[in-house]
């Protein structure tokens, strides 16, 4: 059973293999629905926003904020703050960077709960995948319609950033410039918000990415394409 | 001599419905009676998201061919997409023309030719294909689910 709706100013793709359910899927959309009014800062009466304009402090905020906004924080320091949720130029907080991987985390928890044990979710490029074999092209940078990758798995959270990501482009919050030299990161591993926010990070740091991303934590693997049309990837990333 | 040269003949004349009917069987064994079913449709995805140009929105027509095997009525099936067309694209701005006149066949030309990958998803996606991808995706997926 697969769906497809646009949540969070993406596309979402829900493919369930096994024991279909239409009511679990509705629950999976109405979790993204949830998500985009309480953390999307497009949207006036979220909670993000109303935090950003001082009319909701943090101890009144949703339990799901409070985590996200102290997972940013975390994520900032173990990506030397290459990975910065506030970073926005005009001292807001954005959260979107982490919101997105850890929301389809939690969907895929959600399908777990349901006894599903094979299945995708992708959001906009980003996704899990589990049970079964799946077959997962990376987009190369440089050739549109073409995959520079196939990364084979049955359980993983793959994510893929570069200079074309979506809606904005990765700066080095350190410069607030765009990084160069560097075309696309992937990272694969056990979580798609932190493997997400791993991405964005290694890619804002340019072409010393790649040698932090061979100290990721156990379980995170990593790809880059550089500028010059070489490959780096750590020991175990899965690619076919 | 003649007669046994007609005997070796009448043998050599009897043996021929024989190995006939010995093809018959082996063609059974190695090729079963199948039935192939083939049918051609189209399906649009979602509209997808190009950014700040637009919606760009992908037909696709696919040929689906169903063959089965009727003794033990294994399905096997395959498909082909033989046709993309991009019905919904931007085009208000004159330079979101010059991109998709640029782009969209580019595009249509490398799903045909990259089907054969047999990828079940694209992590990661260029800007202004971004799109493009989005709806052929679910296309493909309501083919799928079809």
């Amino acid at each position: 059973m697969i769906r497809v709706e646009h949540v969070m100013g993406m596309p979402i793709v829900v493919e369930v293999r096994d024991e279909p359910g239409s009511a679990t899927l509705d629950r999976v959309f109405d979790w993204f629905r949830f998500v985009d009014e309480t953390f999307s800062t497009f949207k006036e009466t979220s909670e993000i926003s109303r935090l950003n304009r001082g009319e909701l402090s943090l101890e009144d905020a949703h339990p799901d904020v409070r985590h996200v906004l102290g997972r940013c924080e975390e994520l900032r320091e173990a990506t030397r703050g290459y990975f910065d949720a506030r970073a926005t130029g005009d001292g807001a907080l954005d959260p979107s960077g982490l919101v997105k991987g850890w929301s389809v985390d939690r969907a895929a928890a959600l399908l777990e709960d349901a006894g599903s044990r094979e299945y995708a979710v992708n959001a906009g490029g980003d996704m899990i995948v589990r049970g079964g074999t799946w077959r997962i092209g990376i987009q190369h940078p440089r050739e549109q319609g073409k995959v520079a990758k196939i990364v084979e798995a049955s359980e993983l959270a793959i994510a893929t950033s570069g200079e074309y990501e979506r809606g904005h482009h990765v700066l080095d919050p350190h410069t607030g410039r765009a990084p160069e030299g560097v075309l696309s990161v992937t990272v694969t591993g056990p979580e798609l918000g932190t493997a997400d926010a791993y991405a964005t990070a290694a890619f804002a740091m340019g072409e010393d990415g790649p040698a932090w991303t061979a100290r990721l934590p156990r379980g995170y693997e990593a790809m880059t394409i550089l500028a010059d049309g070489r490959v780096l990837s750590t020991g175990a990333f899965p690619a076919v | 001599m003649r007669k046994s040269a007609i005997v070796l003949l009448t043998v050599t004349a009897l043996a021929v419905p024989n190995v006939e009917a010995y093809a018959a069987t082996k063609a059974q064994k190695t090729a079963p009676k199948k039935k192939v079913v083939t049918v051609t449709q189209s399906f649009t995805g979602v509209p997808g998201s190009a950014d700040r140009w637009g919606e760009v929105q992908v037909t696709i027509v696919v040929k689906k061919t169903t063959t089965t095997i009727v003794k033990t009525k294994k399905k096997t099936v395959t498909r082909r997409i033989s046709s993309v067309s991009v019905p919904v694209y931007p085009n208000h701005t004159s330079r979101s023309i010059f991109i998709n006149q640029q782009a969209l066949p580019y595009l249509v030309q490398e799903t045909l030719q990259a089907q054969g990958a047999n990828i079940d998803m694209v992590s990661g996606a260029t800007y202004t294909s971004q799109g493009f991808e989005t709806s052929l995706q679910s296309a493909v997926l309501k083919e799928k689910a079809a």
